[in-house]
């Protein structure tokens, strides 16, 4: 009596399998041609705006991977201030610096993904941090992910 | 050693998850003595933590345990509130249950995939994977990251509910629900794998308890036990679940022992939703140190700042210790402060530590082509018990 239900189970599975063999659309992003909208809040590259900065260094004080370290900075007309500038060499995108800000001065992007020849030129110095993160080289399709009951995750060109 | 056996080293690169050695003697293809190689990825957290601030643990200590990330996070956050003196208010205690839960859905597939891929089944890995993206997608819409969450901190979490939350949870819960009955057909009841499972690895109830094994391998042993159950954390209390007891003791059952807990956390994370109290989500110590203009721009984004105070935070001297119910297992801290801000003492101990010893306990009296099967079904991350 063993062997029955085995082989009924057997044809379920190869059933199944070959159900989802044809069921679309499938999870993929095809990233980097295509990347994801990202939700309000994702905690990317974070952009320094120097205007708002009161130079309190508690962003350099959080971070809990020392990727913030405060610069000095000639200003002109002004005594020498302090801005941070961040190493992303380091950064482990934990968005403290941002939330500490009492100034609003740090806010995050949603660009998370930057690729570069050297290790220098990760460090971001104040007046780099303050442009925020390099753009992409060329523009992705953008697609939004929306959960949904049926296939799980659809993307949705947006 | 006698002449018949032969020693066999698997690892530290092998077709599972990397980064662990099995010590392997072999008479035939039987498995006379196995001892798990460990300290490959050990990257020294509980020294580290004792140069970081207290905040500054909270990333630290989720990042050996890969895919479950909220839960060691959350433990931590439990024992330096009790250095603190602080407990968290309601809605910021649901929204802890909730990123758990779902933290454990998604670290639970991760884990069922790991096992099928270990079994040969690739189908079972990319659907596990895939699934698991649907969590991830949802924490991502809460915390605003994919994995490393960071998102409990010290009286409270760090972002409300997001607009449109409770939809878009609700669609993701039924997807799942629906898909797992795919998961029986496909995976759980598929002949191959119960073959590959089923009396492999059997872990007698008295043996996990003198083992101290943790978690669903020691609850699909037999043994009802859950810190979530027996030191209700969170809103662990108000909440309405099953403790997952299974009584066979073997890989079958700790794969199936998972499989209950995602259901039971789907059901969680249901109550969770419908029964969230209003109110605030930092505690009001620290709400009260940030300025009314940021207060009111929290209100309308519900994105929480910090207050300064917390670059600096100083328990008073003392020691704490706590325990949560991780998707692996429990994790347990205990924290000691001498009233600087740097902890004097720091001890994490992770269920992965704790269950390695399955592998030399398990092992012996299996074939070889076993090994995978066992492997997979404790769960074991390295990582996570190398610290």
């Amino acid at each position: 009596m063993e062997l029955p239900k085995r082989v009924v189970h057997h044809i379920e599975a190869l059933l199944t399998g070959a159900k989802y063999l044809v069921a679309k659309p499938r999870m993929t992003v095809m990233y980097p041609e295509e990347a994801q909208i990202l939700p309000e809040g994702y905690r990317g590259m974070p952009k320094f705006n120097r205007e708002k900065c009161r130079s309190c260094s508690l962003c350099a004080r959080i971070c809990p991977a020392n990727a913030i370290k405060m610069y000095t900075v000639e200003v002109e007309g002004e005594k020498k201030k302090k801005y941070p500038g961040i190493n992303y060499n380091r950064c482990i995108f934990c968005g403290f610096c941002v939330d500490i800000c009492p100034a609003g001065a740090l806010e995050f992007t949603d660009i998370h993904d930057y690729a570069s020849y050297s290790l220098e030129d990760l460090v971001f110095k104040p007046d780099r941090f303050a442009e925020g993160p390099p753009p992409r080289p060329f523009k992705p399709k953008l697609v939004k992910p929306m959960l949904d009951e049926e296939v799980g995750l659809k993307y949705v060109p947006g | 050693m006698s002449e018949r056996t032969i020693e066999l080293y698997i690892g530290p690169q092998h077709p599972g998850s990397g980064h662990m050695r099995f010590d392997i003697t072999l008479d035939g293809d039987i498995i006379v003595k196995a001892e798990p190689s460990i300290g490959y990825v050990h990257r020294s957290v509980e020294k580290i933590a004792e140069t970081k601030t207290y905040i500054q643990i909270a990333p630290l200590v989720e990042r050996p345990s890969l895919a479950d990330t909220v839960n060691p996070n959350l433990g931590y956050i439990l024992a330096l509130e009790k250095l603190l003196g602080i407990e968290a208010p309601p809605r910021a205690q649901y929204l802890r249950t909730l990123a758990a839960e779902a933290n454990r859905i998604h670290s639970h597939f991760y884990g069922i995939g790991i096992l099928g891929i270990m079994l040969g089944s690739s189908t079972a890995f990319m659907w596990a994977f895939a699934d698991r993206e649907i969590m991830i997608e949802l924490l991502q819409m809460l915390t605003g990251a994919r994995i490393t969450y960071s998102y409990v901190i010290p009286g409270g979490v760090r972002r409300d509910l997001p607009v449109g939350f409770k939809e878009a949870a609700e669609k993701a819960l039924r997807y799942l629900e629906r898909r797992l009955k795919d998961y029986e057909k496909l995976f759980f009841e598929n002949p191959v794998t119960v073959a590959r499972l089923k009396g492999v690895g059997v872990l007698k109830k008295e043996d996990a308890i003198a083992l101290g094994i943790v978690g669903p391998n020691l609850r699909a042993s037999g043994v009802h036990y859950d810190v979530r159950r027996i030191e209700p954390y969170a809103a662990y209390d108000d909440l309405d679940f099953e403790v997952v007891v299974k009584k066979e003791g073997d890989s079958y059952a700790r794969l199936m022992a998972r499989v209950e807990e995602i259901k039971q956390s789907m059901r969680i994370i249901r109550q969770v939703l419908e029964k969230i109290p209003d109110g605030p989500i930092l505690h009001e110590k620290y709400y009260k140190m940030i300025p009314p203009k940021t207060r009111k721009q929290i209100e309308e984004t519900g994105r929480l700042k910090f207050p300064a105070a917390f670059a600096t935070l100083k328990p008073p001297k003392g020691e704490a210790l706590s325990r949560v119910e991780g998707a692996r297992g429990e994790f347990l801290y205990y924290v000691v402060s001498d009233g600087s801000p740097r902890p004097y003492r720091f001890r994490m101990v992770s269920p992965s530590f704790r269950n390695v010893w399955l592998f030399a306990h398990l092992l012996p009296g299996h074939r070889l082509a076993d090994i995978p099967a066992i492997y997979g079904s404790i769960d074991y991350f390295p990582p996570c018990a190398d610290r």
